[in-house]
């Protein structure tokens, strides 16, 4: 990409506190942070099964998260922003960035749609579509993460386990590596900071409090730490400008871990449904009477007969 | 209440000539059958006494001049349904109503071919009969009404064709199953499947009930599945999961509901930016009426009359304010003249829509996609009624708003050096405001071989604009700059109706068109279904 036009992030809904609460978003999200590129957040809210969000548009050129290794990748080939020039050839980071998005991810995906009531899911990806939709969509997408993740009736607990395991490896070995220094890989952030950073945030804030994956990060606190300070210096302080249908934002306390999902957004979202509602009745009953008028009116006299033979033409009309 | 003109012609037409058996006497009067007794005297205007042909023709002159001009007084004492097996009585006593109005022999012989007609029209029957039998010695003036039915030897029955819809841009195989009074209602079950040329495909399934529960019009309900390739015109394939009730089907007007899932995806991942911003699923609620009115004389090559069809489509209406919230309005106006030599005719139209988004919000967000306008293609003008469509001369979606599409990008992140602007790499967007009319003289061809065949000439003129409404963008629109967008194309052709298709060759010469617009001079061919 040779624009210097505008970037525009287009990602899944905010919620949790989160500037955007989708796992596949958020990374990509705090990686343009890093990068301290200004750019315009824009939000899909119909699309939850698509792989195509995140996206980066600018200008013509879009970059597309099912593409090229993903946004991140399509950002650095485009020349826009590349964080990892130093980094990328050590050995250590590449196994750590290995380790953070497939087995991290994997954790991720196993407690979001398969380990939880499903709540956190909905209201990330479903939230904005209606009912009969969202609902068929999510049994969908559960069945599908179940292929991903190659579980059957059989070896549902052995995966399960496996997969925690793998995720109890990961964050010990990142916690190592971490240590007490400000980034995972020397003294500036790489693309490895912002998928993990997305991961730790979306684990800490929008998994329920009984998730296995999140009481596991919570042992590592270094690893907390070092979520809830990046967070406070790169995402709470700066200001994204974003270009959203009109949405809560779901904003509340910087960290608080154990805090429960912020109840006014909801409150709010109730007033509006329940206006909606109403004026909804008010214009339904109007229809309805319209239909009802019509139908006496034309029900007074007898039916013109559609005629689709069109040979005989046999009106009755009184 | 007047006779339509028809019935009236057949009744005077009718003569009595006993050597020839004609269909109207067989089924009203079973003619040469001795179904009015001789001894009855309450059915002495019907009484044939004497059998000499010179007096029977004699009566029966006089029996059907009393009719044609007198009210002979007849009431009907009785409905005799005979022939049905599967076939429940109310249905066919609710299409027989019209019968017990009856007061005179002339209204009960309307009456009664108007029964028969609608009980044909129900399709579940290979024949029907309806008789007028003498009615109770002791009541005089009355006739006992028999109906005979024979049920359909097959119910089902399979279709196949090769249609080609206005909408679509090319040919589309049709392959349909019906299943006839399944559940002895009236029930028309059918099901099918279109498979067209670009990839359209619909598999529908729908059932037809002629009465539902007391309500006076017949109802009909199906659900199917279509999918449509647009990418090529606008970079998206559109899949609509839907079922919709019937809930009005009458010659003039029309009203059905509507529940469909719609999903909107791009596969090859070039779409424009406002495309991009539509992909997804969304549910699409609506109430579609639609009033109608063609007078004219024929629907493929009409030369006189008019028409006028006005489409009103709301979406919307659940309490689920995530559902899609959209007006639709569309008119269609037609005039034909005749001119009185070589069977030629100027037809006039004019169409326009709109579409609009409503709601919270309404005047930010943009109109959903599908329900946009598109103007282009090759279908003829005259011969499609309702709303606007078609601008012969332009390609199929071939005008409008238009977006670049998403630049290639090269290996080693370089733009490719192809097509920078080229209108192969824009989408077409659609427009939330049509407006199109046209202006065509149709003619015979001077030889008689080309006018014993149907086929005829015609010159044209179209115009047509298409532009965007929503997100403000109405703020910025004059009526002036309305005017002066205005595309235009004219030419002559011939038209050849064939059994298996209608088609049209024209020259084509565009006269105006904007930038982007997807408009070509030349020879094109179209091709309809034939009615």
């Amino acid at each position: 990409m040779d624009d210097t036009g505008e970037l525009t992030l287009v990602a899944r809904k905010p919620s949790f506190g989160l500037p955007t609460s989708c796992p596949q978003c958020l990374p990509v999200y705090i990686y343009l942070k890093f990068a301290k590129i200004p750019f315009t957040l824009s939000f899909n809210l119909v699309y939850p099964d698509s792989d195509q969000i995140p996206y980066v548009e600018s200008g013509t050129n879009v970059a597309y998260n099912n593409e090229k290794g993903g946004v991140i990748e399509g950002l650095k080939k485009a020349g826009i922003v590349d964080l990892d020039s130093e980094a990328s050839a050590l050995p250590e980071w590449i196994s750590m960035t290995a380790l953070a998005s497939s087995w991290l991810g994997d954790a991720i995906m196993y407690d979001l749609w398969l380990n939880s009531d499903g709540s956190s899911a909905r209201k990330i990806y479903y939230d904005d579509l209606p009912w009969p939709i969202g609902k068929i969509l999510y049994f969908k997408q559960v069945n599908f993460t179940k292929q991903l993740l190659g579980l059957t009736r059989e070896n549902s607990e052995r995966r399960e386990e496996e997969i925690y395991r793998r995720a109890e490896i990961a964050y010990s070995s990142l916690s190592t590596s971490l240590g007490d220094q400000q980034f995972l890989f020397g003294n500036r952030p790489t693309s490895l900071d912002a998928v993990f950073l997305g991961h730790a945030l979306f684990a800490l804030h929008a998994l329920p409090e009984t998730s296995v994956l999140r009481s596991k990060l919570l042992e590592h606190s270094n690893l907390v730490n070092y979520a809830e300070k990046l967070k406070v210096e790169f995402i709470d302080n700066s200001s994204p400008s974003s270009s959203i249908p009109p949405l809560h934002t779901g904003g509340g306390g910087p960290s608080n871990w154990s805090s429960k999902p912020k109840t006014k957004p909801k409150k709010e979202k109730t007033e509006e449904e329940k206006k909606f509602k109403r004026r909804t009745k008010y214009f339904l009953v109007t229809q309805l009477v319209a239909v009802l008028v019509f139908l006496s009116l034309l029900g007074g006299s007898e039916v013109d007969v559609d005629e689709d033979d069109g040979d005989d033409d046999h009106d009755y009309d009184d | 209440m007047a006779i339509p003109e028809e019935e009236e012609e057949q009744l005077k037409n009718q003569t009595p000539n006993t050597d020839t058996d004609e269909e109207e006497e067989d089924e009203l009067f079973n003619g040469d059958d001795d179904e009015f007794d001789d001894d009855d005297d309450d059915e002495e205007e019907l009484e044939i006494e004497d059998s000499s042909p010179r007096s029977h023709k004699a009566r029966m002159e006089n029996l059907f001049r009393r009719i044609s001009t007198e009210g002979v007084p007849l009431r009907v004492h009785d409905v005799i349904i005979k022939g049905n097996t599967k076939t429940k009585e109310s249905i066919i006593e609710s299409e027989l109503e019209s019968l017990r109005d009856a007061t005179t022999v002339q209204g009960l012989l309307q009456a009664a071919s108007i029964a028969n007609s609608r009980l044909n029209r129900l399709d579940i029957f290979d024949s029907v009969n309806i008789t007028l039998d003498s009615g109770p010695p002791e009541l005089p003036g009355t006739t006992n009404v028999v109906v005979e039915v024979v049920e359909l030897k097959n119910p089902l029955t399979g279709d196949f064709g090769i249609f080609s819809k206005p909408e679509a841009r090319s040919w589309s195989l049709e392959g349909s199953l019906k299943l006839k009074n399944l559940f002895g209602y009236g029930d028309l079950w059918d099901g099918s499947l279109t498979y067209g040329w670009d990839q359209t495909s619909e598999v529908s399934a729908g059932v037809a009930l002629p009465r539902l529960k007391g309500w006076w019009a017949p109802v009909m309900t199906r659900v199917s599945l279509l999918s449509q390739d647009w990418m090529k015109f606008s970079s998206y394939k559109e899949r609509a999961l839907g079922i919709s009730l019937g809930l009005i089907s009458t010659r003039n007007h029309e009203l059905a509901s509507t529940f469909s899932w719609r999903t909107l995806t791009d596969p090859s991942q070039m779409a424009s930016r406002d495309v991009r911003r539509q992909l997804g699923h969304g549910l699409l609620s609506s109430l579609k009426y639609t009033f109608k009115i063609d007078k004219r004389n024929s629907p493929l090559r009409p030369t006189s009359g008019y028409a006028f069809v006005s489409t009103s489509h709301i979406g919307g209406l659940v309490p689920d304010y995530r559902a899609l919230r959209t007006i639709r309005q569309e008119f269609d106006l037609r005039y034909s003249l005749p001119l009185g030599f070589y069977h030629a005719a100027i037809n006039v139209g004019v169409a326009a829509g709109v579409v609009f988004p409503w709601g919270n919000g309404a005047l930010n967000t943009p109109s959903y996609l599908p329900e946009r306008f598109f103007l282009g293609g090759n279908s003829s003008p005259v011969c499609t009624l309702g709303g606007p469509t078609t601008l012969l001369g332009f390609k199929s979606r071939g005008l409008g708003p238009t977006q670049p599409r998403r630049r290639q990008v090269g290996e080693n992140g370089a733009a490719a050096e192809n097509s920078e602007d080229s209108s192969s790499e824009r989408d077409y967007l659609g427009g939330d405001l049509a407006v199109t009319a046209f202006a065509d003289l149709s003619f015979d061809l001077p030889l008689r071989v080309f006018r014993e065949a149907g086929i005829h000439g015609h010159l044209f003129g179209c115009a047509g604009n298409l532009t965007k409404l929503t997100e403000n963008a109405f703020r910025y629109l004059s009526f002036q700059s309305f005017r002066d967008s205005f595309r235009s194309s004219a030419g002559f052709g011939i038209i050849v109706p064939t059994k298996l298709f209608r088609m049209e060759v024209n020259y084509c010469y565009v006269l105006k068109q904007l930038e982007h617009d997807r408009g070509k001079t030349g020879v094109q061919f179209s091709f309809s279904a034939p009615l």
